[in-house]
């Protein structure tokens, strides 16, 4: 039985939702994920790089921004054709033992990052209101449970987001208004300034890690197949992939050239987070520091609201436990209980009274950059399997460029514990 | 009763007692309720072997082929054939009795007059500790403290395979075990899956299950769903379902997408979405269904009850029924319960509610809920600037806005039918 026709269309305005041409539609995954890479140790580290080294590491951005750009490419073709997170592929294609070591190592990873993120909100609230880490963290631990649990993370990333993407811009900016040796920095950005000492490769493995991240790798894929996304996206999630690392990596140029400008050339160091604040300072003067507090907090923050939860998924995928917070506490244990053993040890470690904050930001991106090549290792075994990604596995040579990322990745990390052991170059 | 994980890599010997080689996997035919393993495979030297399974004999911790077999020879399992390490162990399984998607850490066999067969998957922490050879340890750690490790093994009449049997042949059983849960249920395993398994779950099931199943499943992969779907089979789906959820759908996909689609679509069920599409989403034109019952107001009670039976109307179009005169104006509504206990020759006009609450079609739909909620109803109807009754807003379009994200998914429990 019909109701009666509507007054059609003729005078009321077609109001639908705006609909963005179906590439658009993608978006998303890899800009997210390249926002959140320039997190608290992504931050750090590339200040570091710039104050220590000048133009020194501007090869290296180029050079990772490639890597980033295939690796993250191949996270998102694994999810497009197979649906599922990382973990749980390398479990089907892997088994259990090696399955369970990819866990440990994405953990082990994970848990630095969580700390650094502690850290970098610890760092910021003591420049904004002297408030002492003990607090902060404490504070900080809380905010994100409660906004995990009522589920308002979704919403609350975009204001992470929008502040990060103010920081950034302010850095390039203040880049631009420091008057850099513009010069220098393109030159340094195809001829690369070696220095062989072990401080020079500890700061290259941090580059790295925190620029190609294991839960960078683990974030893409899921998140690419949490969307339901199919194989005939691939175009869309290609441009996508190739923004986020394009904007990861040249707001790290920006943030290392405005550190060199400002910092390098004075002589000056960075032991605390007011030093890394001072490369603000052409843009905002006095200001600086706030600025930097707010960008290093907010991009802290978005870290805290993605690296724990993306953990405690990747576990429980490989293991066929229940994930996710529509899930009762007692429903899915293993996954609350993962999510409250990142927040709290994050938290509780971060109260350790007189933690130098930047180190500890800097050093869980050497961590993450030792670890990589063991996860690059499995995403590339995954990357060529044709049986499991049919039409979207790795031609030879994608496959040869891959391979030849994983390689220098890891004769980067094996020279730096070679380094390490025998107190070379120091 | 043997695990797969216990048998496998055993040592497989000639009846003389030389090794031929290792087991590696097993095989069955995945068509009775518990299957019978039917094929061993065996890795020799020179690659794989398949040997019935019926020509091996067990003596202690190896396998022993039997003096009268067909000697191991390599080639191919038939299509049908399941094999269990490789199709199955650290693979995504439905467990069909509590809904939910599970990863296979072993598999449970069971050896009674001598014929082996799977009985269960062992999806529980146990399976995970024996195939890192922990098992034992943890038992006895766990006995120490006086408790036994729980066991988490699903029966395997309950289980249903996701995963394609060979990795060329599209999925050849049929999903009969999925399709007998609830589609609330169906949804959320079918969030799970890959594209692949969802577009082959979709391809199967009954137009009319597809479409309730559809509609449960979160709105940003109905439409991934649906891009995937033949169209043809698409269409015959949207028509399945409530003009209103159809339209949601539809207006997530892209605009060349969705007009291909309303043209596939039976000309009234198109029609009626068409309608729909007009209206902004979030306004009570955006969420009513175009599906209602209205009697005409000259008809008397006898002869609208003569009508319901002839129309035979979805128990949900039956919460009220309304009542509009020639040119569809909405005149008043009438529950069910007044018009069977009025006589017969009573008129419609007598036995309505003529002070009927509606709203207009650009009301937003947060008011449409505060007003259902308020006022304790099932359904509100929808009228244009002339009063003429366009629709009805049912209060399952509406619920969702009134219940915290995510807590559709919370219970836990499935609900066969």
């Amino acid at each position: 039985m019909m109701a009666a026709p509507p007054s059609r269309r003729s005078r009321r305005p077609r109001l639908r939702r705006l609909h963005l041409p179906a590439m658009l539609l993608v978006l998303g995954p890899g800009l997210v994920s390249g926002f959140a890479d320039n997190d608290a140790a992504g931050i750090t580290t590339y200040s570091l790089a710039g104050a220590q080294y000048g133009y020194g590491f501007m090869w290296a951005l180029l050079v990772t921004m490639i890597a980033l750009l295939f690796t993250q490419e191949v996270g998102a073709r694994l999810g497009l054709a197979t649906g599922e997170g990382l973990s749980g592929v390398i479990r089907e294609r892997f088994g259990v033992r090696w399955t369970a070591l990819a866990v440990l190592v994405t953990l082990v990873a994970n848990l630095g990052t969580t700390i650094a993120e502690f850290a970098g909100i610890a760092a910021s609230l003591e420049l904004l209101f002297r408030m002492p880490p003990q607090v902060s963290s404490i504070l900080a631990g809380m905010f994100v449970v409660i906004v995990l649990a009522r589920g308002s993370f979704g919403k609350v990333q975009y204001a992470f987001l929008a502040i990060g993407g103010a920081v950034s811009a302010a850095y390039a900016i203040s880049a631009i208004l420091a008057g850099p040796d513009w010069e220098h920095a393109a030159v340094a950005l195809v001829k690369p300034e070696l220095s062989p000492t072990a401080a020079y490769l500890i700061t290259l493995v941090g580059v790295v890690g925190t620029t190609i991240t294991p839960w960078g790798q683990a974030f893409i894929q899921s998140y690419v197949a949490d969307k339901g996304l199919g194989p005939r996206d691939l175009v869309g999630t290609r441009v996508d992939v190739t923004l986020g690392s394009l904007v990861t990596n040249v707001v790290a140029g920006f943030i290392v050239v405005a550190c060199a400008a400002t910092i390098w050339t004075h002589g000056g160091q960075i032991v605390d987070a007011a030093d890394a604040a001072r490369a603000l300072g052409p843009l905002a003067g006095s200001a600086a520091t706030v600025l930097f507090s707010v960008g290093l907090l907010a991009a802290s923050l978005l870290g805290l609201g993605v690296v724990p939860l993306s953990s405690a998924y990747f576990a429980c995928e490989a293991f066929g436990w229940e994930r996710g917070l529509h899930w009762r506490w007692s429903q899915a244990p293993v996954f609350y209980g993962l999510l409250a053993f990142f927040v709290a040890g994050g938290a509780l470690f971060v109260v350790i009274p007189g933690l130098p904050l930047i180190q500890v930001m800097f050093l869980s991106a050497v961590l993450d950059g030792l670890l990589l090549p063991i996860i690059l290792s499995f995403v590339m075994l995954l990357a060529g399997d044709r049986k499991l990604l049919g039409e979207l596995a790795s031609g030879r040579t994608l496959l040869v460029i891959g391979w030849g990322i994983t390689a220098l990745v890891s004769i980067m990390s094996v020279a730096f514990v070679v380094a390490q052991v025998f107190g070379l170059g120091s | 009763m043997p695990y797969l994980s216990e048998i496998q890599r055993s040592k497989v010997v000639d009846p003389a007692g030389a090794e031929i080689g290792r087991l590696v996997d097993i095989a069955v035919v995945p068509k009775e309720q518990f299957p019978a393993v039917q094929w061993a495979i065996l890795r020799a030297k020179d690659g794989e072997r398949i040997v019935r399974w019926a020509d091996l004999e067990r003596s202690d911790r190896e396998y022993r082929l039997r003096e009268t077999a067909v000697p191991p020879a390599p080639g191919e399992l038939p299509p049908e054939a399941m094999r269990l390490g490789r199709d199955l162990l650290d693979k995504q399984i439905v467990d069909t009795h509590g809904a939910k998607v599970v990863r296979v850490n072993d598999l449970q066999l069971d050896d009674k007059g001598g014929q082996l067969r799977l009985v269960g998957a062992d999806v529980g922490l146990r399976g995970l500790l024996r195939r890192v050879g922990g098992e034992g340890a943890a038992e006895r750690m766990a006995s120490v403290v006086g408790r036994k490790l729980p066991r988490g093994i699903i029966p395997w009449h309950l289980v249903e395979p996701l995963e394609a049997t060979q990795q060329n042949v599209r999925l050849t059983l049929p999903h009969a075990k999925l399709a007998l849960l609830h589609p609330a249920d169906i949804a959320d395993i079918v969030e799970e899956m890959t594209t692949d398994e969802r577009r082959a779950v979709f391809d199967q099931l009954d137009v009319e299950t597809a479409a309730e199943t559809l509609e449960e499943i979160e709105p940003e992969m109905q439409a991934a769903i649906v891009g995937d779907l033949d169209e043809e089979r698409a269409a015959d789906i949207l028509e399945e379902m409530d003009p209103d959820e159809a339209v949601d759908l539809l207006q997530d996909l892209p605009e060349e997408k969705r007009d291909e689609l309303v043209e596939l679509m039976e000309e009234e069920e198109g029609a009626d979405v068409e309608e729909l599409l007009a209206y902004p989403e979030d306004s009570a034109g955006g969420i009513m269904t175009t599906d209602f019952l209205a009697l005409a107001r000259d008809l008397t009670a006898g002869q609208a009850i003569e009508k319901l039976r002839e129309l035979k109307p979805d128990p949900a179009l039956v919460y009220y029924l309304y009542v509009i005169d020639s040119e569809g104006r909405l005149e008043g509504n009438i529950s069910l319960r007044d018009l069977v206990v009025a006589a017969p020759e009573t008129p419609l006009t007598q036995i309505m509610n003529p002070n009927v609450l509606k709203v207009d079609a650009a009301t937003n739909k947060e008011d449409v809920a505060s007003l259902i909620a308020k006022y304790d109803l099932l359904a509100l109807p929808v009228v244009d600037a002339r009063r003429r009754l366009i629709g009805s807003v049912t209060v399952d379009d509406v619920v969702d806005l009134m219940l915290p994200r995510g807590w559709k998914k919370r219970s836990g429990r499935s609900s066969a039918r």
